[in-house]
C-alpha cells in the first residue's frame, strides 16, 4: 500500500523531473484526453449502463498511464481491481435493478444545487491550487524504479506485508474472516426449523385453498412487454399494465413509454382496437391509477 | 522490468515478542475456534461450547497478560518490529497492558451478560437474523435458540479493541478499528425483541461508522502525505521539524480525531449514540459502552501523546471546545429523556465529555486519570446494563422511566444496587465514579485548565440531577398498577451485575492499587 501511495505521489511529479521522452508524450497525449473524455461522458450520460462504461474508459487509460510512468504494479491492481472487479460488480448490480430504472430526481435536501455549486467550485479551486504550486515550488521525487526493493514495484509491496506491516496483513485475514461471518449470519436462514418442504401437490392445494394470495404464480414480463428487466411491468393482453407485475421496490418504466410502445405494437387505431388500450372503467386498479398519472 | 521477481535479497523475519502480543493472539485464536465450532458442532451443543470457549478464552488471554507482566521490561516494548524500522507495529508498554486489562476484564462480564438466557427465555438475542416480517412471528414462537455467532463477533470485537490501543501506526489502528466496529454493527441489529428499532441502530451505526472510518482513513493518508510514514512516531518526528506544509498535517489531525471521537462518542460525533444504545440488544449495549469507550479513548490517548504531542498548541484549543460540547449535549439533553437507556446514552455523551478533559491534559496525571476513568467507568456501565435487562414487562424491557416508578418496594435489592450504580455515574464520593473524576479534573487542573474543570463540574451538578431524579422515582413513588416485574436473574447475570458493583465498590474505597497501576508508565514508540 505505501508503495501504491508513493507511486501515486510521484506520478503527479515525474514529467517535471526530466526530459520527457517522445513515447512517452505520445501515450500521454492520447491517453489523457481519453481519460478526460470518459469523465465527462460519465457525468453527462442519461444511462447509468453508459456512465460505468465511460468510467471504465477513464479507469484503463489511467490505468496504461501509470504504467508508461513505471510504476506497472499499480496499473496492473488499477485495472484488474477497479475496472476488472469493481466496475464490472456495478455494472452486474445495474443491470440486475434493471437498466431502464431512472433515478428519482426530486431534491430532498433544501438548497442542493446551490451548496453543490459552492463545494464544486471549492473544490475545483483546491485542485487547481494544488496543481499550480506542485508544478512550481515543489522539489521533484525521485523516477521511480520498481526492480529495486524500494521503487514501488510489487517486489517491494510484498517486502513490506511480509516485514513491517506483517501484523496489519496478518490483522486482515481476521477483517475477512469477520465480514464472511456477518454475510452469513445475515443471509443464512435455516429452513428446517420452518417444518418438512411442501411437495408440489401440497403447495397447488394450499394456492387453492386460499392461503396465498393467487392461485397462480406472478406474472413475468408478458406479451407485448418490450424488455425482460424487472423493472419492466407484464402486460395484459387487453394492452393495460398488469398490476401484480410491478415491483414494489423499483421504479417501473413509465407508463407514458409503455403507452407509446404498445400503439407501436398495436399499430392503426382501429374502432374495435378498443379493448387494446383497456376501457378505463373495466381497467384494474394499478392500471387506472398508471394512466392517470400521465 | 524483466528482473521484477528477480529483486532480491532475503527478507529477514521481523522480531516478534510472542510472549507479549500472547493476549491478543489468544483471543483472535478463541474466536477463529468458535467459528469452527459454529460449522461444525450441532445446533443444541452449540451455545454451552461457545460460552466455554470465550470464557476460557478471556480467562486464558487474562493469565498470559498477569503472566507477562510480572517480568515485563520497565519502558515497555514494540513489537512486529521489521529488521530496518525504528519501531514495530504493536506497542506493548504500560498503558497498553493496563487497557488489556481493564479490556479483558469488562469482555468478561460482557460475555456473562451476552450468555444469559434465564433473563430473557433463549438469550437477548434473535435465534436467527436471517427472518423478516411474517415468518419471524410465526417461527420465533417456536424457537427460543440464539445466534451463537455472537461469540465469535464478540470475540472478535475485543481482539480488534486490545489491538486498537496498542497500535504503533495508522494503518494497523485503521485494520483493528473496522475488525472492531464490524461485529459491533452487526450485533446492533440482533436483539430478539423490538427488531425494527434493532435494525434500524444496525443500519444508523454502520453508515455513520462507515462514514467515520472514511475520515479516519483520509485523515491518514493526509499524514503519510505529510510525514511520509503512517508510524506515530515518525509522524510526531515529521511535526517537531517545520519545513513541511502544515495544511496536510492539521487537515490529517483533524480527520484522524474526528474518527476516533466518533467511536468513543463524544458530541458533536454522538448522533449515533442514543438510538444505537436504544435498539441494540442490551448486552451489546452494555459492551459498545464500556469496551469500545475504552478501545476508542486507548487509541485517541496514544494518538495524541505520541503522534500529535509536539503540534498540541495547534489542536488543544479545538479539542477543549469538543469536551465542553460534549459535556453540554450529554447533561442537557441528557435531562429530557424519557427511556432509560436513552438517559445512560446520554450520559456515556457527557462521560466522554470527561474523558477528552484527561486526554487532552497531555500529562502523566492526565494519561493515568483517563485510564482509571475508562476502567470505573466501564464495570459501573456494565453493572447498570444489567440491572435494566432485569425489569421487564410482557413486551420485554420496560426502559420508560414511569416503568421505574416505585421499584424499591418491589425489589428493595435491585433498586438499591441501581441507585448505588447512578451514583457512581454521578460521581458521588465512595463510588469510583467520584475518584475517576476527581484524578481526571485534577490533572486538568494542574495543567492550567481551570475554566475547563469549572465547566465540568457544571456539567457534573447538571447531569447528577437526572440520575438523582431516577433514584427519587424508585424510592418515593408509587409503583404503577401494570408495572413491570423484575426477575430474578440467572448466575450469568447476577455474576456480571456482582462484578461491576464491587468494582465499583472496591475502586471507590480503596483506588490506590489500580491508581498505581494505571500510571505505572508512558508510551513506547
Amino acid at each position: 500500500m505505501t508503495s501504491m501511495l508513493t507511486a501515486g505521489l510521484v506520478l503527479a511529479q515525474s514529467p517535471a523531473q526530466q526530459a520527457v521522452t517522445t513515447g512517452e508524450a505520445v501515450a500521454f497525449w492520447v491517453l489523457g484526453p481519453m481519460a478526460l473524455a470518459g469523465a465527462l461522458g460519465m457525468v453527462f450520460m442519461r444511462s447509468a449502463v453508459h456512465s460505468a462504461l465511460w468510467l471504465v474508459m477513464t479507469m484503463l487509460s489511467l490505468g496504461v498511464l501509470y504504467m508508461v510512468q513505471n510504476a506497472p504494479f499499480l496499473g496492473f491492481t488499477q485495472i484488474i481491481v477497479y475496472t476488472g472487479a469493481v466496475m464490472m460488480l456495478f455494472l452486474f448490480v445495474l443491470m440486475m435493478a434493471g437498466r431502464d430504472s431512472s433515478d428519482s430526481v426530486v431534491e430532498v435536501i433544501r438548497g442542493q444545487r446551490l451548496f453543490a455549486a459552492i463545494f464544486g467550485l471549492g473544490f475545483a479551486g483546491l485542485l487547481v491550487t494544488a496543481l499550480t504550486r506542485s508544478l512550481t515550488d515543489v522539489t521533484p521525487a525521485a523516477p521511480l524504479d520498481p526492480g529495486s526493493a524500494t521503487g514501488g514495484g510489487a517486489g517491494g509491496l510484498g517486502r513490506l506485508i511480509f516485514t513491517e506491516y506483517l501484523f496489519a496483513f496478518e490483522l486482515t485475514s481476521v477483517l475477512l474472516i469477520v465480514a464472511a461471518l456477518a454475510g452469513i449470519v445475515l443471509a443464512y436462514r435455516d429452513r428446517r426449523d420452518e417444518g418438512p418442504k411442501r411437495s408440489q401437490k401440497e403447495l397447488v392445494e394450499a394456492r387453492f385453498r386460499g392461503e396465498y394470495e393467487r392461485p397462480s404464480p406472478r406474472p413475468g414480463p408478458g406479451v407485448f412487454a418490450t424488455g425482460n428487466s424487472v423493472a419492466t411491468p407484464a402486460l395484459l393482453p387487453d394492452g393495460t399494465v398488469a398490476p401484480e407485475s410491478l415491483s414494489d421496490l423499483i421504479e417501473s418504466t413509465t407508463t407514458a413509454r409503455l403507452v407509446a410502445e404498445r400503439e407501436r405494437v398495436s399499430g392503426p387505431q382501429h374502432d374495435d382496437a378498443r379493448a387494446l388500450l383497456g376501457a378505463p372503467e373495466d381497467a384494474p386498479e394499478g392500471a387506472a391509477d398508471e394512466e392517470g398519472e400521465k | 522490468m524483466q528482473h521484477f521477481l528477480a529483486q532480491g535479497g532475503d527478507l529477514t523475519v521481523p522480531d516478534i515478542n510472542y510472549a507479549a502480543v500472547l493476549p491478543v493472539l489468544i483471543v483472535f485464536g478463541a474466536a477463529a475456534i468458535s467459528v469452527l465450532l459454529e460449522a461444525f458442532l450441532p445446533k443444541h451443543r452449540r451455545w454451552s461450547a461457545q460460552v466455554g470457549v470465550s470464557i476460557a478464552a478471556i480467562i486464558g488471554a487474562g493469565v498470559a497478560l498477569v503472566a507477562y507482566i510480572g517480568n515485563a521490561p520497565a519502558g515497555g516494548i514494540t513489537t512486529f518490529r521489521a529488521a530496518e524500522a525504528t519501531g514495530g507495529a504493536l506497542a506493548v508498554d504500560a498503558p497498553a497492558l493496563f487497557l488489556w486489562g481493564t479490556l479483558l476484564a469488562l469482555g468478561l462480564g460482557c460475555v456473562l451478560l451476552i450468555a444469559d438466557r434465564s433473563v430473557e427465555p433463549g438469550g437477548a438475542f434473535i435465534s436467527q437474523a436471517g427472518m423478516t416480517g411474517a415468518t419471524q412471528t410465526r417461527i420465533q414462537a417456536q424457537v427460543t435458540g440464539m445466534q451463537t455467532e455472537v461469540f465469535p463477533l464478540t470475540l472478535f470485537a475485543l481482539g480488534g479493541m486490545m489491538t486498537f490501543c496498542a497500535s504503533n501506526d495508522l494503518l494497523t489502528m485503521f485494520i483493528a478499528l473496522e475488525v472492531l466496529s464490524l461485529p459491533l454493527y452487526l450485533m446492533c441489529g440482533l436483539a430478539r425483541r423490538r427488531r425494527l428499532l434493532s435494525q434500524e441502530a444496525a443500519v444508523k451505526y454502520f453508515l455513520l461508522g462507515a462514514f467515520a472510518s472514511a475520515f479516519f482513513l483520509f485523515g491518514l493518508s493526509l499524514l503519510y502525505g505529510y510525514a511520509g510514514s503512517v508510524k506515530l512516531a515518525d509522524i510526531a518526528n515529521a511535526a517537531a521539524g517545520t519545513d513541511r506544509s502544515d495544511t496536510l498535517l492539521f487537515a490529517g489531525v483533524g480527520l484522524v480525531v474526528v474518527g476516533l471521537l466518533f467511536k468513543g462518542s463524544v458530541g458533536p460525533f454522538h448522533t449515533w449514540t442514543p438510538d444505537v444504545y436504544q435498539g441494540a440488544p442490551t448486552p451489546i449495549t452494555a459492551f459498545m459502552a464500556a469496551c469500545t469507550k475504552v478501545a476508542a479513548f486507548g487509541g485517541m490517548l496514544r494518538v495524541l501523546f505520541v503522534a500529535f504531542e509536539p503540534t498540541s498548541w495547534e489542536w488543544e484549543s479545538a479539542l477543549w471546545a469538543v469536551a465542553v460540547i460534549s459535556m453540554a449535549i450529554g447533561a442537557i439533553l441528557g435531562l429530557t429523556q424519557r427511556d432509560l437507556k436513552r438517559m445512560i446514552a446520554y450520559s456515556s455523551i457527557a462521560h466522554a465529555g470527561f474523558l477528552v478533559i484527561g486526554a487532552i491534559s497531555l500529562t502523566e496525571n492526565g494519561l493515568s486519570g483517563t485510564l482509571f476513568y475508562l476502567l470505573a467507568y466501564g464495570f459501573t456501565t456494565i453493572a447498570v446494563f444489567g440491572v435494566i435487562s432485569l425489569v421487564r414487562d410482557s413486551k420485554g424491557e420496560a426502559t420508560d422511566l414511569s416503568a421505574w416508578a416505585g421499584l424499591a418496594r418491589r425489589s428493595p435489592l435491585v433498586a438499591g444496587v441501581f441507585t448505588f450504580l447512578l451514583l457512581a455515574l454521578a460521581g458521588i464520593p465512595l463510588t469510583s465514579g467520584f475518584i475517576g473524576k476527581f484524578a481526571v479534573f485534577s490533572a486538568a487542573f494542574a495543567d492550567g485548565k481551570a475554566v475547563l474543570v469549572v465547566i465540568a463540574l457544571v456539567a457534573s451538578a447538571v447531569a447528577a440531577f437526572f440520575y438523582l431524579r431516577v433514584v427519587v422515582l424508585m424510592y418515593f413513588s408509587e409503583p404503577a398498577a401494570e408495572g413491570p416485574a423484575v426477575t430474578v436473574p440467572g448466575a450469568f447475570t447476577t455474576a456480571a451485575i456482582t462484578l461491576g458493583t464491587v468494582v465499583t465498590l472496591v475502586l471507590g474505597v480503596v483506588p490506590g492499587f489500580a491508581m498505581d497501576w494505571a500510571g505505572a508508565g508512558g508510551f513506547a514508540f
